[in-house]
């Protein structure tokens, strides 16, 4: 009897480990956010936020010092002119935070603590004010030093992405697959929009009007006045934000398709171009060339003529948006053995980074 | 393989259930209910076996024959289990029948919380393996992404309700009352004080509520409704069958006498 009884708490307890093994906590899994200054790069990788030096790849700070389980970032922190380095946590705990991007040390005497849901999405500074996106479906505007200067402006569905700015309206888009146009004094400006899909990518910001992918697979020229029109299609989902270049406009999708629209006429300006693995992260486009970074783990560089200049293998899968400092392009793989790498604009690799446990 | 067999259909399955019930507010909790009662009517034939299995089990544990090889082979293992065997094969008893519904659960749960976490999709990489996970006749762009509200609970967290600044996780408690109510009315009546098979099943109504109210506790909440639901058409289903043992629910229990043979 006692055998069977021990049988029976083991298979029970068997059950309990298989499914808590089988996904853990939510929101415990996504790819890193990435900014960066001249001097230093910021990544947010779960636990913690690293600060590094872009000159050698040399961890300067982290945060916070010791793992909280219920902290975790993801969404790429905000650097702001006065001198913070904004970010919300996607744990179980959300606290939206200031850090001294020097040092690592909070820089408000409490944190925002007032959404319901996990911070995705980065926040935007404009006019001396926070306009943080949450997903719980509210806007939250924030003054400089981490208090609420307004009420939250309840938009709907997840927001995942950051805003965008013409310096005077807020333009975001949702998971409910709305793009709406905010003023930020007086709300929310016309009826939202419907784009066919979801939006987990920031509007590109043109000259009348802006430039939004979704998961309807395609690109929608939105104006203030609430006017739009499709402007272009893709095979697959369009996930990161449309990249501008002059009279040109570059997004990719998920079927690993980078695509040039030529705005003036309306035509691609190559054919289809599909080099290698799915694409996630928004194109960047830095001189004279457009750099793509695929699930597949490739980084690669291509010149106006979609020609391709170089191509590196950082490994893991890429779907954090590289980002420019210096000379240099950063690049942060998603489980790959270092976790940022920076390279030049020659694709020769400068250096890379991983954290020391 | 798993990804295929289990997590790919069930997600499908649960993503279609939701379009048909239009996906709005409350629809992925509408969804998982009638998930559940269809593996419910799925596993109806095997759930009815073990019902069978375990009652001749039990009335095998009162049977004198039974009882006598208990003791004559007490000190003779192998000849006791050569003799179980034959009574097993004489009387058409299946000793495992009782146990493969029990089996067969393990795995829907398991699948099952890892397809509500990956149908709501709380992060962008969740969305990205369920964009591959969807069968392309899916009209994914359109569903996605899943309202996960459900009554007052979001389905994709552990539920609690704050009451006087205290969270009350009512779904756990709700949870463990539907398993113990559920293990309780299918304990057969034993009055052998031996009867291991009867010791075995009461053990099993401690832990098994125990189990499921923690797995409540700290799980998406939309596992709580699959448990909640499967523990209630457990319950009917044995009503239906009319051995539903009523009586060991309010502290009496039924008795019967060992079977004459």
């Amino acid at each position: 009897m006692k055998t069977k009884r021990l049988m029976l708490f083991f298979l029970l307890a068997l059950g309990a480990i298989l499914l808590s093994a089988c996904s853990g906590r939510p929101l415990s899994n996504n790819w890193p956010g990435l900014a960066a200054d001249a001097q230093r790069a910021y990544i947010s990788s779960g636990s913690f936020i690293y600060a590094v030096d872009v000159q050698n790849g040399r961890e300067v700070w982290r945060y916070p010092a010791e793992v909280d389980n219920k902290v975790l970032f993801y969404a790429n922190p905000v650097l702001t002119q006065d001198g913070q380095l904004l970010i919300g946590s996607a744990g179980t705990n959300h606290p939206f935070i200031s850090l001294n991007p020097a040092t690592g040390k909070e820089n408000w005497p409490k944190n925002f603590s007032g959404a319901k849901g996990a911070w995705l999405a980065s926040p935007l500074v404009l006019n001396g004010k926070i306009y943080a996106p949450n997903t719980d479906g509210f806007l939250y505007t924030l003054d400089m030093n981490g208090n609420e200067a307004a009420d939250p402006i309840k938009l709907g569905g997840a927001l995942w992405s950051t805003p965008s700015t013409d310096g005077e309206l807020l333009y975001v888009t949702s998971l409910d697959h709305r793009f709406y146009v905010i003023d930020p004094v007086k709300g929310v400006k016309n009826d939202p929009i419907d784009l066919g899909g979801a939006a987990p990518g920031s509007p590109a910001i043109g000259n009348d009007g802006v430039y939004v992918g979704s998961f309807a697979s395609t690109v929608e020229f939105i104006q203030p006045s609430g006017q739009h029109e499709v402007v272009a299609t893709a095979e697959n989902w369009i996930w990161g934000t449309p990249a501008f270049d002059g009279e040109t406009l570059y997004y990719a999708d998920l079927d690993g398709i980078i695509y040039s629209l030529d705005l003036a006429s309306g035509g691609q300006n190559w054919d289809a171009l599909q080099p290698d693995g799915p694409i996630v992260a928004n194109l960047l486009v830095v001189g004279d060339q457009i750099y793509a970074a695929t699930e597949s783990g490739s980084f690669f560089a291509l010149d106006r003529d979609g020609k391709i200049v170089w191509e590196k293998i950082p490994g893991g899968k890429i779907y954090t948006s590289p980002v420019i400092s210096g000379d240099l392009i950063l690049v942060a793989p998603y489980q790959a053995e270092f976790s940022l790498a920076a390279y030049d604009a020659d694709g020769k690799q400068a250096w890379t980074f991983t954290p020391e446990k | 393989m798993w990804q295929t067999i289990i997590i790919q259909p069930m997600t499908n399955l649960l993503l279609w259930i939701y379009d048909i019930l239009g996906h709005g507010p409350h629809t992925f909790g509408l969804a998982i209910i009638l998930f559940t009662i269809l593996i419910k009517l799925l596993t109806w034939p095997l759930n009815a076996s073990q019902v069978k299995g375990a009652q001749a089990m039990q009335e095998l544990q009162n049977d004198k024959e039974w009882q006598d090889i208990q003791k004559k082979y007490a000190k003779d293992r192998e000849k006791l289990a050569q003799e179980q065997m034959r009574i097993y094969k004489d009387r058409g008893i299946n000793p495992f029948a009782s146990c493969l519904p029990t089996l067969v659960q393990f795995p829907i749960i398991i699948g099952l919380y890892q397809s509500i976490t990956r149908a709501l999709s709380a992060t962008p990489f969740d969305m990205l393996q369920l964009a591959r996970t969807v069968y392309p006749f899916q009209n994914v762009e359109n569903i996605i992404p899943l309202n996960s509200q459900f009554l007052w609970m979001d389905l994709g967290r552990p539920e609690a309700v704050q009451i006087f600044g205290f969270a009350l996780p009512t779904l756990a408690i709700v949870v463990a009352l539907t398993t113990w109510v559920q293990s309780k009315l299918t304990m057969p009546a034993s009055s052998n004080p031996n009867d291991q098979s009867a010791q075995m099943t009461k053990m099993m109504s401690i832990y098994m509520p125990l189990m499921l109210g923690w797995f409540a506790l700290n799980f998406a909440s939309g596992i709580s409704v699959y448990f909640i639901v499967s523990n209630l058409l457990g319950v009917v289903q044995y009503a239906a069958t009319g051995r539903a043992n009523w009586s060991n629910l309010f502290g009496g229990s039924k008795t019967t006498s060992p079977a004459k043979k």
